[in-house]
């Protein structure tokens, strides 16, 4: 209820800004309430984040920051109500590795324009996946997963959380780079998948740390590298993938804050210092890393746009040597 | 046995605490609110009060969370029976027999019974939880894809029995609802199918749309054709609550609708879904069937009692593995991660204050429940005595605002009015929605795990009769199937003969 009351007011108050907008901004920003548009459903690690970065730009500019999930169609629905919003800054969007990497190449059509309908803020966190399989697997390291998934081809199942993921693309990239076919078998996401790791439907799976960890540690799963170039703080001991026989292999999940392109320059550098200085308070940044998070460090929007392009191009590789492309 | 009472007495000591307390009141209060209002569910309530969780212990949030979840359930049975409209897709059972209670002027004792059902139900299905958690997560663990398959091919052949018209017409309703199904993106390949081009399709059309349409708007546009007609199942109200010969015909089909719910509440995926439909075919096959459709009290005992304990049991799925059986458990996830837990394995051993007060909050929450409802009973049953040029403006309104508070899209709304009209027609082909609610869940379900399946075995079918679960639940299915024909192939010959 308290969401529909500022969106009405947003809504209400959408049209005075327009009159008095100008290119006099970054003074007397924010005047009225902020819309947070997270392109996906509530209770995710990408809302749980939004979240509470929202929280953190409420109280530090006494102006109401309303998280607005708009899920769908893998992001694409929320990415594109942002993308045609105005371009004022009093419209954010929680974008993400799918909505401004993947999405862009997967499906033959999207309707937005991913790098020239935004301008990136600040990234806000880089999760890294991890591979684990199913204890019943004899591979204990990342070159014996190779080893058998050559001595046996076809037989590997690897499960992600839906046709596009980071999880799946991984999956493809593992494939490539090792020369081995192991089977994506997709899900309706990533918490039935999980199930059907745990009871060894599927072997293996490139999860998100965080959901992944737990069982890791109750021994119901086996934990053989991180997804990441480098590895995770959360797990100093894991090693990475690129390190263990696939140099190179690098994938992460991040997420970060953007806003419509056209957005004043003043307002953008107010907005990602506002987001730094509330990504680097104690809880936050406690909290994030109880989400294996890893907080970015010299967070520019330039540095942030720089990220978005290269990430851009590597995903347009992977998706095109697997053929995982969406017609 | 020892263990279980010392776990049990932590639980309490901590459910009990006046904060515990007060945040299960709350969240079992919210919960029955929402749960009345129709269209707003717990989903959108829980992602709401998830930034108020920041600042409570963590104990205290899920208490309150898990409230409003079992809460909604019980609220949720009040709209499906005085004004025939679903709030949660496990009610749509109730409003088959419960609205036709109240047409008879016997909502009183359908809503004494869902409560007292829902009571019973949850107390014993919360035990269950207490006794057999992790050997009950091995079991839910043991169905893969070919064994959702097959379950699912069970519980579509049961809906067949759930018409009590034209088995022709369910047959034809069950179809329609599994074509709706397919429309969105396919898991396999991320194509959109059916979706005209609009990105709002491209996720499939939600069930409350669905049941809001045929079941909301068409009823209050059959109802506003019939004019004052209205009055007279007001007229008729007999008592309030139950009387003895309700209480003993429900008093089994309670037991069996606990049982059943409890058994597939612990299934992720549907399977808390599936229960009421399941608990509803079973009391029509045993004893009987005439009056069911007709205001049959067992109609509403068993469903609503099986619903209710399968909310509790599909806790257990989360609490033992990390694995949320539904979107709402999803959140509750969220609302751990928040304050720093991991669900899974451990949350048992590293923390059993908060796993079993969390079981002990279950059981006082039900009671708190099923003491808030009965004495609402009287103003729910006066509230039929409002005049309807009053009331269907109102829930028009409410199933609006819910609608729309599903993803914040107009579309929604609109598509939910295209349903009303779809369900208008019906009402006058003398169709029956409930079928075709139960093809729209089931079938992309079905596709899903059936191609998943076949993924997972190269190509090879005979994995559905070859794994022993799925056989044992094909076989069952099949037996099923030859018991509901035989009589109609029995009389087609009959009629053959006579020509």
């Amino acid at each position: 209820m308290k969401r529909l009351i500022g969106l009405t007011l947003a809504l209400f108050l959408a049209p005075a800004s327009v009159l008095c907008g100008g290119n006099a901004v970054a003074q007397g920003y924010p005047s009225k309430a902020i819309r947070f548009v997270v392109p996906y459903p509530p209770g995710g690690s990408v809302d749980i984040a939004a979240r509470a970065v929202a929280q953190k730009l409420t109280e530090a500019w006494g102006q109401p920051v309303v998280v607005d999930n708009r899920a769908g169609a893998g992001g694409n629905i929320g990415a594109d109500l942002v993308a045609k919003s105005p371009a004022d800054g009093y419209t954010l969007l929680m974008g993400a590795v799918a909505t401004h990497a993947i999405n862009p190449t997967l499906y033959a059509k999207i309707p937005y324009d991913p790098v020239k309908d935004f301008t990136p803020v600040a990234l806000v966190v880089q999760v890294p996946n991890i591979l684990v399989v199913n204890p019943a697997i004899p591979a204990k390291s990342v070159k014996e997963l190779i080893e058998l998934a050559r001595s046996n081809p076809g037989t590997l199942n690897f499960g992600s959380g839906s046709t596009g993921s980071t999880g799946h693309l991984a999956g493809e990239l593992f494939n490539t780079m090792a020369g081995v076919k192991m089977v994506h078998i997709p899900y309706k996401g990533a918490a039935p998948a999980m199930a059907d790791l745990l009871s060894g439907q599927v072997q293996l799976m490139f999860d998100n740390l965080a959901n992944a960890l737990p069982n890791v540690r109750a021994g119901r799963l086996r934990a053989l590298a991180v997804t990441t170039l480098a590895r995770s703080p959360a797990v100093p001991e894991l090693p990475t993938i690129a390190e263990s026989g696939l140099p190179g292999f690098d994938l992460t999940t991040w997420f970060g804050i953007m806003v419509p392109a056209g957005t004043p320059p003043g307002i953008v550098a107010g907005l990602n210092a506002e987001i730094v200085r509330a990504l680097d308070t104690k809880d936050m940044r406690e909290r994030l890393e109880k989400m294996g998070a890893v907080p970015p460090a010299n967070n520019t929007p330039e540095r942030f746009a720089a990220f978005i392009r290269v990430e851009a191009a590597k995903y347009a590789k992977v998706v095109k040597e697997s053929g995982a492309k969406v017609e | 046995m020892g263990d279980l009472i010392h776990n049990l007495s932590i639980g309490f000591g901590v459910a009990l605490s006046l904060q515990n307390l007060m945040y299960c009141f709350i969240g079992v209060l919210l919960g029955t609110l929402i749960g009345v209002l129709p269209g707003i569910g717990p989903l959108a309530t829980i992602a709401m009060l998830l930034p108020v969780t920041f600042s409570l212990s963590p104990i205290s949030a899920l208490i309150m969370l898990a409230g409003i979840y079992y809460g909604a359930q019980y609220g949720g049975s009040t709209t499906s029976i005085l004004v025939n409209l679903p709030g949660e897709a496990s009610s749509v059972i109730t409003c088959i027999d419960g609205y036709q209670m109240a047409r008879q002027g016997r909502a009183g004792p359908a809503l004494a019974i869902a409560a007292l059902g829902s009571f019973f139900a949850g107390s014993v299905a919360t035990v269950f939880i207490a006794l057999f958690a992790p050997p009950l997560a091995e079991v839910a663990l043991k169905f893969g894809p070919a064994e959702y398959f097959s379950l699912m091919i069970l519980g579509l052949v049961g809906a067949t029995v759930l018409a009590h018209g034209s088995l022709i017409k369910a047959i034809a309703m069950t179809l329609l609802g599994l074509l709706l199904g397919l429309i969105g993106t396919d898991v396999n390949s991320g194509v959109a199918r059916f979706s005209f081009g609009l990105p709002e399709l491209s996720d499939g059309i939600g069930f409350v749309i669905v049941a809001m349409g045929v079941f909301g708007f068409a009823e209050i546009i059959t109802n506003l054709e019939q004019g004052e007609s209205r009055e007279v199942f007001v007229n008729k109200i007999t008592g309030l609550m139950p009387s003895w010969k309700d209480l003993k015909s429900s008093s089994s089909a309670i037991l069996r609708g606990t049982a059943i719910g409890s058994m597939l509440g612990i299934l992720p995926g549907g399977g808390a879904l599936l229960s009421s439909f399941a608990a509803y075919t079973l009391e029509k096959k045993i004893g009987d069937p005439s009056n069911f459709g007709k205001g049959e009290i067992r109609g509403v005992a068993a469903p609503e009692s099986a619903n209710n304990a399968g909310a509790q049991t599909s806790f257990i799925p989360l609490l033992t593995l990390g694995i949320p059986s539904n979107p709402v458990m999803a959140l509750m996830i969220g609302a751990m991660m928040i304050q720093g837990i991991a669900p899974g394995p451990q949350v048992m051993t590293e923390r059993p204050e908060m796993f079993w007060g969390m079981i002990a909050s279950m059981w006082i929450g039900n009671l708190m429940l099923v003491i808030l409802n009965l004495p609402l009973i009287g103003m729910w049953v006066k509230l039929l005595t409002v005049p309807y040029r009053l009331l269907y403006p109102s829930i028009l309104l409410f199933i609006c605002v819910g609608v729309y508070s599903l993803s914040n899209q107009p579309f929604d709304v609109m598509l939910a009015a295209l349903f009303g009209l779809l369900g208008y027609v019906f009402v006058k082909l003398e169709c029956e929605p409930a079928p075709l609610i139960l093809g729209f869940i089931l079938g992309p379900l079905m596709e899903e795990n059936l191609r998943r399946a076949m993924l997972l075995s190269r190509g090879d079918a005979t994995v559905f009769f070859t794994k022993p679960i799925s056989g044992v639940l094909l076989g069952v299915a099949i037996a099923l199937l030859l018991i509901t024909l035989a009589p109609a192939v029995r009389n087609t010959r009959e009629v053959a003969f006579q020509e």
